[in-house]
């Protein structure tokens, strides 16, 4: 069911970087690089945040022990990608950084807001680096009054709009489980980019590609903006109703139609083990036998690193003492 | 004409509800040109969702569900299930990029209008089905967009067209794909949270202060520094050196007494008030937006995120903009949802190149109607 090469999915021959924390521009990477994207991911030294966050597989004590290889969040958010780790707060590690972007077609982040300016590698400085990138910059409110607020899943499920409209009617407002504003983000942001890859053929030159969270949710709004403006009452609006699965997740892993339809699929990772994970959102059919029937692959989740030596050894050039020495001095 | 990114893609949309329209509406704003199919017999559903009276003229023209999800669209009049709707909807997909469906056992399973008869109207045709369960959600209409994109790429390289397949809940599922990979290392669900989250405390969404019982704020500490920022804001440095509330673990243990705390000060401040000064000092919060909220953010106010929109029997009124900002070419709001057939003449008279005699005689057997 999954193939060996890439070559034949629907993004291949598409190379990506990805400086992504958590789940919004990390959930747009995996889904480049599930379609067949050649995805690298920069890693701080101390790896992604998501690596810190569960669930973990439990332990002979029976408890889920936080280990920064086995992270069901950051397994399942990073398949498919090269992992590098680079702090490119250094003046060398910012170096590297630009070299990688001469590389690449796009370029994914998520980093806090203002975070890129401050170290020199904002679009238009990249721009100059490489004029045919695409950079998607993936925020939780996008440029402007809110531009460097902060934000986790829940307050930004709150300022979209969702948060509101769920829940029980008489009591506080509810966020729903998981990351559902940070994957939407991800999912709009995946879906952009490939429009923009589209546009990038009629363009012939690169742009830089904004995705508000707030926005997103704005958009897909149960009791939405035009309804409010037919009959501005919030009559309608105040009614909750949850979003949740209502499935469990077991009804779902052994339903029937997904098991016909193998929509989860084992994958196998040399420290985390061996898990079962959700498979395409969408499949593309009709291709050729190599592309797995789908147009998608399974697959896993680098290591901290693990793709170091390829990726500045092979892909620019650095020969490997060069690389001792960016190890020594923090860099790499 | 202005250039962006979908320009000169031409998209056949059958699709109604919620997803399939969402998808249709996100390809229109992206540029491609995107021709919604209906018919008298089986126009979408949510032209009769409305909440004008049901015997108001020409209502199905109103629906502010309707206009929401189908602008920057086409609108055409075409009943596939009449032969010469058929005929004329195969020399239409003869110079299309995509047709998107999701009634398919109405399309795509009907001999008459199944993969190989796309085909052989338009060999790199790309056909999109969206499964039965898909007519619900409009987040899953982004993956729709997102797939149909995905074979435009391919079919760039290839010159293939594809079967693109879009099952809701499969697309759903993939984004709680943690949920699954956790429960197959353990097996089992994990707790339901609430508004709570598994370390970070103080984490919830606390009563303010305003007009109606509207106000609520939402606050997130992840750290110490943010959490005396907090004590520090409400005006309660005390609580810092509070043994309960000393240090991450202690918060989490006493997060009933904690919230208990913040209600007292949430409750004197309006959510916005209470926002930007905890946003001013580092705290992440934000005020639980209602859709009223929304149309009066002066942020989204500010960024121009809601857009005029002239509809010819709606009126005018403010509509959220385009959601993915493009540097080069910004999209923005070009044409408001079609009225039912709106566009019947630009599609069989300037696409097809049928006589107004032919038009006409469809029109009088019904299929245009």
């Amino acid at each position: 069911m999954t193939p060996e090469t890439a070559e034949d999915l629907p993004l291949s021959g598409f190379t990506v970087l990805e400086l992504g924390e958590g789940v919004a521009a990390p959930y747009c990477g995996k889904l480049l690089a599930d379609y067949g994207a050649d995805v690298i991911k920069v890693e701080p030294l101390e790896g992604d945040p998501a690596r810190r966050h569960g669930p973990f597989p439990d332990d002979t004590t029976g408890a889920g022990l936080p280990h920064p290889e086995k992270s069901a969040l950051f397994l399942y958010l990073n398949t498919n990608k090269k992992g590098v780790t680079l702090d490119f707060s250094t003046a060398s590690g910012a170096r590297l950084l630009r070299r990688l972007v001469e590389e690449v077609d796009v370029l994914v982040e998520n980093q806090p807001p203002g975070r890129l300016e401050e170290l020199a590698l904002s679009y238009r400085e990249l721009a100059h680096v490489n004029p045919r990138l695409l950079m998607i910059s993936v925020k939780p409110f996008g440029e402007g009054l809110y531009g460097r607020w902060k934000a986790t899943n829940l307050t930004s499920f709150a300022s979209g709009g969702q948060m509101y409209l769920t829940g029980d009617p008489d009591r506080e407002p509810l966020v729903s489980a998981g990351y559902q504003a940070e994957y939407q983000a991800g999912l709009n942001a995946f879906a952009a980019t490939l429009a923009a890859l589209l546009g990038l053929a009629v363009m012939e030159i690169g742009q830089h590609v904004e995705i508000s969270a707030m926005e997103c949710q704005a958009c897909v709004l149960e009791n939405h903006p035009p309804d409010y403006a037919y009959r501005p009452s919030d009559a309608l609006s105040r009614q909750r109703g949850s979003v949740n699965p209502v499935l469990t997740l077991e009804e779902a892993l052994t339903s029937p139609q997904m098991k016909a339809r193998c929509y989860f699929q084992e994958v196998d990772h040399p420290l985390a083990g061996r898990w079962v994970y959700p498979g395409p959102p969408f499949r593309l059919t009709g291709g050729p036998p190599s592309d797995g029937g789908w147009g998608w692959r399974a697959g896993r989740a680098p290591l901290l690193g693990e793709h170091n030596e390829e990726v500045f050894g092979e892909l620019l050039d650095l020969a490997r003492s060069d690389l001792v020495r960016l190890r020594a001095a923090g860099v790499v | 004409m202005y250039r962006l990114p979908l320009s000169g893609i031409r998209v056949l949309d059958l699709t109604m509800g919620w997803a399939g329209p969402y998808a249709g509406r996100l390809l229109g704003d992206m540029g491609a040109e995107v021709i919604k199919i209906e018919s008298a017999r089986n126009w979408d559903v949510t032209r009769s969702l409305h909440l004008l009276g049901r015997d108001e003229e020409k209502g199905y023209n109103r629906s502010g569900y309707f206009n929401h999800l189908n602008r920057n669209k086409l609108g055409c009049a075409l009943d596939l299930a009449h032969p010469q709707g058929r005929e004329q909807f195969l020399k239409l997909v003869a110079l299309s990029d995509a047709v998107m469906e999701d009634y398919s056992d109405d399309v795509a399973d009907d001999p008459g209008l199944s993969d190989n008869v796309l085909r052989q109207a338009r060999p790199d045709v790309i056909l999109v089905t969206i499964s039965a369960h898909a007519k619900d959600g409009p987040v899953a209409g982004i993956s729709v967009a997102a797939a149909l994109c995905a074979a435009l790429l391919y079919r760039r390289r290839t010159g293939h067209g594809r079967w693109v397949e879009v099952a809701q809940r499969e697309s759903l599922a993939s984004l709680i794909g943690e949920f699954f990979v956790g429960f197959s290392m353990n097996g089992r669900q994990p707790p339901l949270l609430g508004n709570r989250h598994r370390s970070m405390a103080p984490h919830g969404c606390y009563p303010c202060a305003g007009p109606s019982e509207a106000g609520w704020l939402a606050v997130a500490v992840a750290s110490d520094a943010e959490f005396a920022a907090l004590c520090r804001i409400m005006g309660r440095p005390d609580l810092t050196a509070d043994a309960r509330f000393a240090d991450v673990v202690s918060r989490y243990r006493h997060q009933d007494e904690l919230d208990e705390a913040i209600s007292a000060w949430t409750r004197g401040k309006t959510s916005r008030e209470a926002a930007m000064v905890l946003q001013e000092a580092g705290v992440a919060a934000s005020p639980v937006a209602s859709v009223a909220d929304l149309m009066e953010d002066p942020h989204l106010r500010a960024r121009g995120f809601f857009e005029k929109t002239a509809h010819p029997e709606a009126g005018v009124w403010d509509t959220e903009g385009v959601p993915w900002r493009l540097s080069l070419t910004p999209a923005h709001v070009r044409l408001s949802a079609p009225c039912f057939g709106e566009h019947n003449d630009y599609v069989l008279r300037h696409l097809l190149g049928l006589s107004a005699e032919e038009v006409a005689e469809l029109e009088r057997q019904g299929v245009t109607g």
